[in-house]
């Protein structure tokens, strides 16, 4: 932090990048000269343009090649080493088209999408379905089943209502909730493997993977990644599902921090993971807030409203359609019935933020799986305050 | 610019800002001469206006507030211009006219007459092109100072005939006008792409589209080609001369040189109503390394209107008077060895600041959903411009801008804000690009191509 010349600066670095963020304007006395204080907001402006840093040329073998691309309603960053920079340039866009391609598939935004066509198809018909996404759909069901509901693909009405498709939400009439309500149900969804056909019971349903599409394309991307051999990598959608491939040179596994659900700018708990994933859920990106009460996005499908006693979630998979999925479903579902799913299932850590007693700003809940057998190659850490 | 330590939120958002610190990005050509003859600092300017027609009329509605000039006298072949332009004006100048009203070079009115007024310091010629440089010559000759419309004249040759007046008369100023080189916001943008903020600049996209037939009603048609003298070609160089020529010096400006040769089409295809000149044109301009301005202009679709699109491999700039963007390209971090590998994660960031541009003057952003970034260098550029340290509006209509610099260059000898290189760089792209749309042939830039 920098206050001497007014502007308060935060440093967030990632990589081998310094991303300074501006936090408060005009503030505060000045202790340098106005001169050295303009000189240092000048160049704060023009980093903020300039952003990046000229290419370098690769010195010796081992090149690090980062790029960012927008997707999914966010920013993917893939970040691989290697040792020829044409060839990660390459793969690196391969992986971006993909992530275009499944977001063109998926996104409930585009109305020429598979996914929005077989919203308006499949009350009234089976529908063939792409294999990929059948068997994401698959999951996604299956992860409603075990946790009762609490994870629902279904549960597009109620954002809609709450206004937060296309929008910054709203407090929407009890008798909008209502209707919302009734139009949500993953069991009324009916797949036929056999077919790979969809069909939906109600005309009111339609499925939103908002809450497991970036965590899908995070393994794609990494299918892409190790196929065509590059084995130290990560992949980020957006920071909210992150997949650690190898680790990066010289270190075991990459450091990823978790943000403070109540102050983003600082670490609440640093991880290192190596061939796994993390994802975070939070209530601090969207939400809005009216008559001094805040609303955020995460909806629990049973009531229609936003879910209120939780701050963030943290999930390590090894599988990033998994963590995404389940942080979002250990978020509605609240440390008891988490730990019942971890009892069950085997490879994952959760790191739950609760709103704490007085006193306090937060509680922090780490819970991981009766059973862990990672593969050889897996690696995690995890020091939490 | 104001200088009050404190700006409220609602002066600032009346009021523009720019990107980069004015300090380094004042309106002015640097490398222009500094002039300075009589009429000595403090002094008034006294200046006849030649062609007070529209375009004229609307050079003399800014001249009204420009108190470092007073308009003495004003000359024009057809008397309700001339009336008009007294009435602009309002100071009561002398007019001169006479002779018949046709544009033919040998009718040479009563302008002669009033560059013999001993009292006179300089002259603004806004009339129809082919008569520009004629009466720049004859202005200098006559010991005035000149600020010509653009195109600075319109036959090549021209060119050196008016350097060689220029180099004889050097204590001068000859000032071309050509407004955007006096917009502050053009300047920033200049200093963005000088700075890097665009990254390697390869490629500059312009158009000036319009929907209707760029005539102006003529009540008697004996008086057709002097009302409409835009269509013809023994006075006019059409599109290219009256619109792309502000482009092109954009794309000039951006690029920091003359074009290497021109490419284009174009025709009377739409407004078949008796004109000679095209009512489209597109045409393409090479410069070195590769770099190249695409630009059209057309009478009859209006959707895109105006501006220039200045691409990098780092950002775009889409700008206009008045108006500006920029863009961030996504662009990859490429660095050798391992780094200090440091990653964060937490709720899904949204796109949604990403992919809006960031505006020159924040002002255009408001009422719009603004990212936490685009918030905070609000907060930055209104601190600074708080400072005094920091120009974050355009002060005035560049027009203004142009003619308050050119007696500030008489007056003050300040730089020149579009001198006479520069004038002439913008004539050749014309003339040439003209050449290419009669011709169909790529038409060379005879200096360059030596």
């Amino acid at each position: 932090m920098n206050q001497a010349c007014g502007i308060r600066l935060a440093r967030v670095r990632s990589g081998n990048r310094l991303h300074m963020f501006l936090l408060a304007g005009a503030a505060g006395p000045s202790r340098r000269s106005p001169r050295v204080c303009l000189l240092r907001k000048l160049s704060f402006l023009l980093l903020l343009l300039l952003g990046t840093n000229p290419p370098a040329q690769a010195a010796d073998s081992l090149v690090r090649y980062e790029a960012s691309h927008q997707a999914m309603g966010t920013v993917f960053t893939v970040v691989v080493y290697g040792s020829n920079r044409v060839y990660l340039e390459e793969v690196a866009s391969q992986v971006f088209q993909e992530i275009d391609q499944l977001d063109d598939q998926m996104s409930n935004y585009k109305p020429e999408s598979e996914l929005s066509s077989i919203n308006r198809e499949a009350a009234r018909h089976a529908v063939i379905v792409e294999p990929g996404l059948f068997r994401l759909i698959q999951d996604s069901l299956q992860y409603s089943r075990d946790s009762g509901g609490d994870f629902d693909i279904t549960v597009g009405p109620l954002m809609k209502a709450w206004g937060f498709f296309r929008g910054r939400g709203r407090l929407p009439s009890k008798p909008e909730l209502g209707q919302a309500l009734k139009r949500i149900g993953y069991e009324r969804i009916k797949l036929d493997a056999a077919a790979r056909t969809i069909r939906f019971d109600d005309p009111g349903i339609e499925i939103d993977l908002g809450a497991i599409a970036k965590g899908y394309a995070v393994d794609q991307a990494v299918k892409i990644l190790r196929d065509n051999g590059i084995r130290q990598a990560l992949v980020s959608s957006g920071t909210s599902s992150l997949y650690a491939l190898g680790s990066p040179p010289g270190e075991t596994g990459w450091k990823i921090s978790v943000r403070n659900p109540l102050d983003q700018s600082k670490a609440v708990c640093v991880l290192r993971l190596q061939n796994l994933s993390l994802s975070v859920s939070g209530d601090y990106e969207k939400f809005f807030k009216l008559g001094g009460k805040t609303y955020a996005h995460i909806m629990d499908p049973h009531t229609g409203m936003p879910v209120e006693n939780m701050l963030s979630t943290a999930v390590v998979s090894p599988s990033a359609t998994d963590s995404d999925a389940l942080s979002t479903s250990f978020f509605v579902e609240g440390p008891s019935r988490a730990r019942d799913y971890l009892k069950l299932h085997p490879n994952l850590t959760a790191i739950l933020y609760l709103p704490a007693a007085s006193g306090h700003a937060f509680k922090q809940i780490v819970l991981k799986s009766s059973l862990t057998r990672l593969p050889a190659d897996a690696f995690v850490s995890t020091a939490c305050h | 610019m104001k200088n009050k330590k404190e700006v409220t939120r609602r002066d600032f958002l009346k009021t523009a800002a720019v990107v980069v610190a004015a300090g380094s990005a004042k309106p002015m050509a640097a490398a222009s001469p500094a002039i300075l003859s009589d009429p000595s600092p403090g002094s008034t300017v006294h200046y006849g206006f030649i062609g007070t027609g529209t375009e004229g009329c609307s050079l003399l509605k800014q001249l009204t507030t420009i108190p470092e000039g007073r308009c003495i006298a004003t000359c024009d072949i057809y008397p309700p211009n001339l009336k008009r332009g007294v009435e602009t004006i309002g100071s009561n100048p002398q007019t001169y006219t006479g002779g018949p009203t046709n544009l033919s070079l040998s009718n040479s009115s009563d302008y002669r007459r009033m560059l013999e007024r001993k009292d006179m310091d300089a002259v603004l010629i806004a009339t129809p092109l082919n008569r520009h440089a004629q009466m720049i010559i004859d202005s200098l000759n006559a010991g005035k100072h000149v600020f010509v419309e653009k195109t600075m004249y319109f036959k090549e040759e021209e060119g050196d005939q008016i350097r060689k007046a220029a180099e004889a008369n050097s204590k001068q100023v000859v000032q071309i006008g050509l407004q955007r080189r006096s917009s502050v916001l053009y300047n920033v943008a200049m200093q963005m792409i000088r700075k890097g903020a665009l990254g390697k600049v390869m490629f500059v996209r312009a158009q000036w589209h319009r929907n209707n037939n760029w005539r102006r009603p003529v009540r008697d048609p004996k008086l057709e080609r002097l009302i409409n003298w835009r269509m013809y070609r023994e006075y006019s160089g059409g599109l290219m001369a009256e619109l792309a020529s502000h482009q092109v010096d954009i794309a000039n400006w951006a690029f920091g040189e003359e074009p290497l040769s021109v490419v284009g089409t174009g025709g009377i295809d739409y407004w078949k109503d008796g004109r000679e000149v095209c009512d489209n044109i597109e045409v393409i301009f090479k410069y070195t390394g590769g770099r190249k301005m695409l630009y059209s202009s057309i009478l009859y679709n209006e959707h895109l209107g105006f501006d220039e699109q200045i691409m990098g491999d780092q950002g775009t700039l889409i700008i206009t008077i008045g108006k500006g963007m920029y863009y961030r390209e996504a662009v990859a971090k490429v660095s050798s060895g391992p780094a200090k590998e440091n990653w964060w994660a937490g709720a899904t960031v949204s796109q949604a600041a990403a992919q809006k541009g960031m505006p020159i003057f924040p002002e255009e952003a408001r009422g719009e959903d603004k990212g936490f970034v685009d918030r905070e260098v609000l907060y930055a550029k209104r601190w600074l411009a708080s400072m005094g340290i920091y120009e974050y509006e355009e002060p005035h209509d560049p027009k203004w801008s142009e003619l308050s610099n050119f007696m500030a260059s008489i007056r003050d000898g300040k730089p020149i804000a579009c001198p006479i290189e520069t004038g002439m760089a913008d004539a050749r792209a014309v003339i040439y690009g003209n050449r290419a749309v009669d011709t169909g042939n790529t038409v060379l830039w005879p200096a360059k191509a030596a």
